[in-house]
């Protein structure tokens, strides 16, 4: 057989809607079974417990939505983009949909760590021209307070565009900021109707 | 008339900050959607999504409904604690999973009964729903609200709260139902009519149409039920799908999202199961044994897997490794699927019909744990039960297991059975103990180490349509006290004893064999705040017993009083096909350590399920008797469906 890490297929999903609702793991599990579903040729592990050789990119916290999910597959053998593409949108669901998919180089970095920065797009209930960002965030993680500095996170600030806001934040190797727990600490006259991650990408210059 | 319309955008604020929104959201991959119906049916299992999104009545019956023109069929689940509260303080009702549409827009609700513990969550979710609890309270253009199920066997503690109950397989007999509810609907007609046309169907039991005598009545009548009008069945047998052989094994399912219990594939490969163990009601209530034709299987698997994407099959049913063509559906299966990740497991293997090679086969290359269950210590104690289980039986399978490469294996144990002692207790311990003996024998010095062998104990809870529906439970000091000489009898200290106070098991039991005065007491107890009763975490003790106090409920009694077999008991006028004199006559040779054979493998033992359902056994090829009668066993964490109380 081919080495099949020469037949990396990546593919760009949306993840939409009410769909956003879903945690990391269940994503996951939903794509193993779109591969599946689509009859693409994925590799298998060897060993104790063969499972899909199958990579996903950098978790999304739950309720937020997405129009750049990323996952990586292994496959066996060569498939057109195009007809992988077709296999994969026709065995999802509208508001988890693969929008893109394309081969990368082998030596390629894992998805989830190739693009620390995240860009995302929030929609307010009425237009916003600024908000307070607070300097330090105390978040708990595994029941051990920990305080966050905004200026290491937030790589890009706010902008804003009626009731639209942009901003961007890298995860770093020691841990990040969710893009809700930063809201929530800001001060915003108007409500949050929606996050959504519009970009990810490898540094800021992208 | 609720208005039948989506309430997703009010939900949505409570999904987003729910405990687990997926089970909420709808929109899987399989989801079915009807608009254009014009007769809309709400399948509820009342509990959470994950464990009712996996329920093969759901699937079935979702199906079944969906299939008939113009009606359609959505799911509904009861949300889970955190968010009943929500929906109650926003003022929001129970919904639907498909449409998000209220429950009360529905023209006909399906409840299933799936074990005794859910009967609080029957209230929970009709309150929820805002819809009355007792059918006689409902007004014309309410819903009209089904059950059926496996606890649908002995009605009696629902009666109030359902307006008919469907008894048996609800393939062909569900959409009949709906029909005649559809009809008659659009026709104008009340809802008293409504029950009389359903109560004339075969399986249907509309409960407000009889009167409930009281006990002297009862046993001098020969049945608890009086019709109140004339013309209505006094006998309500249950009805039985004569297509299932040969229908498709295939059934369109849906794809969670979330992970849910028995995520995977589910292909019922054969119904009913004729060993005849006296305890077990599954064992009754699903008789004749059909089993689908090894063709049909490997098909629908193939199908299923291609369908859903799902990476692990299980060959579901009663008894799976008693089909006749076991051996050859898991040969094809495992070469089809070569490769591919997937692994096709079994609920559950008798290691007698069966055989080690194959269970290896099933669990391919990982050895998680085996259960086998025993369910008795003694000999003597599994006559009177009818397992048909020696003690060489379990040793020879234990000797192949870990052999195999097995090190972990349980054994299912229950105790307060039917004519136990303490001879028979301590008999667990020494058969745990000579397990365990067999177990080091065929495995190397230096993995001994490894060799974990557990029993789990549980309290027998007598159920209706049983040989054993006349015995009591003992009382919980006994099963304590016979837990204690359990664990004393224990020598080895790497063999453990599992028991979990049952504290539930009164409920379970009254449940079981009360009749129709029950009700009263679920819905106290509900009142007082019970639901979600089979999660230990929730269980409220205190609203059970304050609930029996209150309406002078003698709880121990219901679930202790043994009866004499001519005595009439609360489920009578419900026929599970097998005879009630059958019945009593299995009693009777339980008594005498006598046991009573499979018939799809041996003689017939007339219990009367064929005559009476114009249906005989249909085996796809003649089922070998060869070396049975051995113990089940459950290949750990491959599945485990099917194992109520078996």
């Amino acid at each position: 057989m081919t080495d099949p890490r020469l037949f990396r297929l990546r593919s760009v999903f949306i993840e939409r809607d009410r769909l956003a609702m879903l945690s990391h793991l269940e994503v996951a599990h939903t794509l193993e079974r779109v591969v599946r579903r689509a009859g693409l040729p994925f590799a298998v592990s060897q060993g104790f417990s063969p499972h899909m050789k199958i990579a996903f990119g950098a978790a999304l916290p739950v309720g937020i939505g997405s129009t750049c999910e990323l996952f990586d597959l292994q496959m066996t053998r060569y498939i057109a983009p195009t007809k992988a593409l077709a296999a994969l949108q026709a065995a999802s669901v509208p508001d988890l949909m693969v929008q893109e998919c394309f081969y990368i180089e082998p030596s390629a970095k894992a998805a989830s760590v190739a693009f620390p920065f995240s860009t995302y797009e929030v929609r307010f209930d009425a237009p916003v021209v600024a908000i307070d960002v607070p300097e330090s965030i105390t978040v708990v993680r595994k029941r051990k307070e920990k305080v966050l500095e905004v200026g290491q996170f937030l790589a890009r600030p706010f902008e804003f565009d009626g009731d639209r806001a942009t901003f961007t934040l890298e995860a770093k190797p020691t841990g990040s900021l969710r893009p809700d727990v930063l809201l929530e600490h800001c001060g915003i006259d108007a409500g949050v109707v929606s996050v959504t991650r519009i970009a990810q990408a490898e540094n800021m210059q992208e | 008339m609720v208005q039948f319309e989506s309430i997703w955008l009010q939900v949505s604020a409570l999904v987003a900050k729910a405990e687990r929104p997926s089970r909420y959201i709808n929109h899987e991959w399989g989801s079915v959607y009807k608009p254009e119906a014009d007769f809309r049916f709400c399948m509820i299992y009342p509990d959470t999504y994950e464990l009712g999104q996996a329920n093969q009545a759901l699937r079935i019956l979702v199906n079944a409904v969906n299939a008939r023109e113009g009606m359609v069929a959505e799911r509904g689940f009861l949300p889970a604690p955190d968010m009943c509260d929500a929906l109650r303080e926003a003022g929001l009702p129970l919904f639907s999973i498909e449409s998000c549409a209220p429950l009360a827009a529905f023209d006909a609700i399906g409840i299933t009964l799936p074990h005794e513990l859910a009967a609080t969550n029957v209230l929970e979710a009709l309150d929820l729903g805002g819809l009355p609890l007792h059918a006689d309270e409902r007004a014309e253009d309410d819903p009209i609200v089904v059950a059926g199920g496996p606890c649908a066997f002995n009605p009696e503690p629902y009666a109030p709260f359902f307006d008919a109950i469907n008894i048996g397989e609800g393939e062909e007999s569900l959409p009949e139902g709906l029909e005649v509810i559809r009809r008659l609907r659009k026709a104008g007609a009340s809802r008293r009519e409504i029950w009389r046309a359903l109560a004339k169907l075969d399986g249907w039991y509309a409960p407000s149409l009889y009167r409930w005598r009281d006990r002297d009545e009862a046993q001098r009548a020969g049945s608890w039920i009086e019709p109140l009008e004339d013309g209505l069945p006094t006998y309500i047998e249950k009805r039985l799908y004569k297509g299932f052989a040969t229908s498709s094994a295939w059934e369109p399912c849906i794809v969670p999202f979330t992970e849910a219990v028995h995520d995977r594939l589910n292909v019922e490969v054969l119904r009913g199961c004729a060993r005849g163990c006296r305890f077990c009601q599954a064992g009754m209530m699903y008789r004749p044994v059909r089993e689908r034709s090894a063709d049909n299987i490997v098909d629908s698997v193939l199908k299923g897997l291609a369908e859903t994407g799902y990476d692990e099959v299980s060959l579901t049913s009663l008894s799976t490794t008693d089909h006749s063509q076991i051996a050859e559906i898991l040969q094809r299966l495992n070469e089809a699927c070569a490769g591919t990740g997937v692994r096709v497991s079994i609920p559950s293997q008798r290691l007698d019909s069966f055989g080690v090679d194959m269970a290896s086969l099933v669990a391919g290359q990982k050895k998680g744990g085996l259960t086998f269950a025993p369910e008795a210590g003694t000999q003597r104690l599994r006559d009177v039960i009818n397992k048909n289980v020696t003690e060489d039986d379990l040793f020879g399978a234990i000797d192949a297991a870990f052999s195999a490469g097995w090190r972990r294996c349980k054994l299912y144990f229950m105790i307060g059975l039917p004519t136990e002692t303490d001879d028979d207790i301590k008999g667990i311990a020494r058969l745990v103990q000579q397990a365990y003996d067999h177990a080091r024998a065929v495995v190397p010095k230096e993995q001994r180490g490894s060799i974990q062998i557990s029993a789990s104990v549980a309290l027998f809870v007598p159920k209706a349509q049983t040989p054993f529906q006349w015995d009591g439970q003992i009382p919980p000091d006994e099963a304590l006290r016979r837990v204690n000489l359990l664990r004393h009898s224990v020598k080895y200290r790497a063999v453990s004893i599992n028991w979990h106070d049952p504290k539930t098991s009164f409920v379970e039991a009254v449940m079981s064999r009360g009749g129709r005065e029950v009700a009263a007491l679920v819905e106290s107890a509900w009142r007082r705040g019970a639901r979600f009763d089979a999660w230990t975490e929730c269980f409220d003790e205190d609203a059970w017993r304050s609930a029996a106090d209150d309406l002078a409920f003698d709880v121990e009694g219901a679930a202790q009083t043994g009866y004499p077999t001519d005595y009439v008991m609360p489920w009578d006028h419900i026929g599970c096909g097998a005879t009630t004199r059958w019945l009593a006559r299995e009693r009777q040779r339980a008594e005498e350590g006598a046991t009573t054979p499979d018939c799809t493998f041996e003689n017939c033992s007339a219990c009367g399920v064929c005559m009476r359902l114009g249906a005989d056994n249909e085996l796809a090829k003649e089922r070998v008797a060869g070396a049975r009668a051995s113990g089940d066993a459950r290949a750990d964490g491959v599945g485990r469906a099917g194992d109520s109380n078996d």
